[in-house]
């Protein structure tokens, strides 16, 4: 009861935590994609390119690239607009204009293990076997699986000119024309020189330079696993090695039309580049 | 402010409305439609499925099977279990068993328009026209377009053993059938004659009297014209009359593959298209 009146007090001066509780603008802009698909990478390019004069970290991304669900709702009230959050929401009708951010769901699987590892999310001693199971069956995830994210959010806004499809793999190859493209999204005018410099500072090098001096304050590394770093491979491709034959087909076979769709080359032959059904291509007009 | 403290003193005590917050029970079954597409009256047979021994009215419906945004955390706590629970959202990970309604959207607009001079939100010679407009850019409600909504759910969960999808035509065409699926997908302990019970109780003559006797016992009719009734036509096809031709093609042309995967024949289309329907069967079960 003392608990309940606490946060009710907290409530009504707007010191609670956001979470899915907050008054969203229609030129909100969500930078929004499954968790472990290069979310917080984006973050960090985007707070460079939009904030050139500071020094971006783990312990202010929060306040430059705001995350809702860990931030006050008076803090997102007072923040300027139009704003930038970021989100691992599964669709929000009230998300207007949004950045989704994709990854081949065999890295995902690969880097959400070692996350849930590092957080302590999952026993120490679960197999990857184990973690890959549950994670086709959406069981890692309170935001669905990946399957149900991706479509929730391709299925009805595909080709809608508010919705930009940036591909995780895409990012790595190019990172400059693709910060290029969502600065351009976004309104930003950002020439060759700032896009340069953005990418630079926003390095999986120095992120893992800047874990190392700030793992502390910010929410996404406090009191988890130091041994398992949240800046890892930073690459694509990895599931090559970490993941069984048997694991990808498995995910392969629940999967394979989105994943066509994408792009990602499917290690089944069989199932590689079969189209996705007709009804599904509506996006630009649902 | 003030507002703010009456809030949190009504929230210390579960008498707020839950919402989203609205803390969802593994065992939790949700009924799913978008607006104006037959929840009501599947509202109404689920319950009096489910609880023969009182027959649903409008004054127990929000009881019996609530809506987050209507009913008390309180009276959410003290459901019997598994509970079912109206929705009209988009797709949700944390619903762990979906009866999804699908309607005609073409009859939705109609239903949702007269909807909308009965709550006194558009005025009587409105024209339908506009009212299309808006209804098609996801304007005349909080749940998104028709499409949007009925994308996020088909996309994600379609041919998923816990989602079961069921259009309004069927449930009108043989209504203990479809029911039937219900009773099957939920695991529910109803015989024929119980089906047929519930069925004959949720009639859309029943309701209507209901409607009548009790228009001041819900929330849904509060300050809303009595002269219109909320249970209209209660059939399928109505569109064919009062919804004009270059309406009726520009919704077809907007969605007329999600409607002809859901079994609604087009009447501005080339039956060519429909050959790509058969590429559907390649969407497997996901898990």
């Amino acid at each position: 009861m003392i608990r309940r009146l606490k946060y009710a007090v907290k409530r009504a001066l707007g010191l609670d935590l956001a979470g899915k509780h907050y008054t969203v603008y229609p030129d909100d802009t969500f930078l929004v994609s499954y968790p472990k698909s290069g979310n917080t990478w984006v973050r960090f390019l985007l707070a460079n390119l939009i904030h050139p004069n500071e020094t971006v970290g783990f312990s202010n991304i929060n306040r430059l690239l705001p995350a809702p669900g860990v931030l006050t709702r008076r803090f997102l009230r007072t923040l300027p607009r139009p704003r930038i959050m970021k989100s691992h929401e599964p669709f929000d009708v009230r998300f207007r204009k949004v950045i989704y951010l994709v990854r081949d769901p065999r890295d995902v699987a690969v880097s959400e293990y070692h996350f849930d590892l590092k957080k302590r999310y999952i026993d120490a001693g679960m197999t990857l076997d184990q973690f890959v199971r549950l994670y086709i069956a959406g069981g890692t995830s309170s935001y669905g699986s990946w399957w149900e994210h991706a479509a929730s959010w391709i299925g009805p806004r595909y080709g809608n000119p508010a919705f930009l499809l940036v591909r995780y793999e895409d990012l790595l190859g190019d990172p400059i024309a693709e910060t290029g493209k969502i600065a351009e999204f976004l309104g930003i005018k950002a020439d060759q020189d700032r896009l340069k410099a953005a990418v630079e500072r926003s390095s999986a090098d120095r992120m893992r330079k800047l874990e190392k001096q700030d793992a502390d304050q910010w929410t996404g590394t406090k009191n988890t696993v130091k041994e398992i770093p949240f800046v890892r491979a930073a690459k694509s491709g990895g599931w090559k090695e970490s993941l069984s034959p048997q694991l990808v087909e498995e995910i392969e076979v629940a999967w394979f039309p989105l994943m066509n769709f994408l792009g990602y080359e499917l290690q089944s032959r069989e199932l590689d580049g079969k189209a996705m059904p007709a009804w599904m291509k509506t996006g630009q007009t649902l | 402010m003030m507002n703010h403290v009456i809030a949190g003193v009504k929230r210390s005590l579960g008498l707020h409305k839950p919402g989203k917050s609205l803390l969802i029970l593994p065992d939790d079954i949700f009924l799913v439609s978008f607006p104006k597409s037959g929840n009501t009256w599947t509202r109404f047979l689920l319950a009096n499925l489910r609880f023969p021994d009182q027959q649903a009215t409008w004054e127990n419906i929000d009881r019996l099977i609530p809506d987050p945004t209507g009913t008390t955390k309180k009276d959410f706590d003290r459901m019997p279990r598994p509970r079912i629970i109206k929705s009209h959202e988009c797709f949700d990970p944390r619903y762990p068993r979906v009866v999804y309604i699908v309607r005609d959207p073409r009859d939705v607009v109609v239903s949702q328009y007269h909807y909308h001079r009965k709550i006194r939100k558009i005025v009587d010679d409105s024209p339908i026209e506009t009212f299309v407009g808006r209804f098609m850019a996801g304007e005349t409600c909080p749940h998104g377009s028709w499409g949007q909504n009925i994308a996020t759910w088909l996309y994600t969960s379609e041919g998923d053993p816990r989602f079961l999808l069921l259009r309004y035509e069927d449930l009108v065409a043989d209504t203990a059938r479809e029911l039937a699926k219900v009773v099957d997908f939920l695991h529910l302990s109803a015989g024929p004659a119980q089906i047929a019970q519930a069925v004959e109780r949720s009639s859309a003559d029943r309701m209507r009297k209901l409607e009548q006797a009790q228009a001041d016992k819900n929330g849904l009719f509060k300050g809303s014209r009595n002269d219109l009734s909320f249970v209209r036509a209660a059939g399928s096809g109505g569109w064919r009359k009062e919804l004009p031709a270059p309406m009726v093609s520009k919704m077809e042309s907007a969605w007329g593959p999600l409607m002809q995967h859901l079994g609604y024949e087009l009447a501005t289309r080339a039956p060519s298209e429909a050959r790509d329907l058969e590429s559907i069967g390649t969407l497997s079960p996901r898990r």
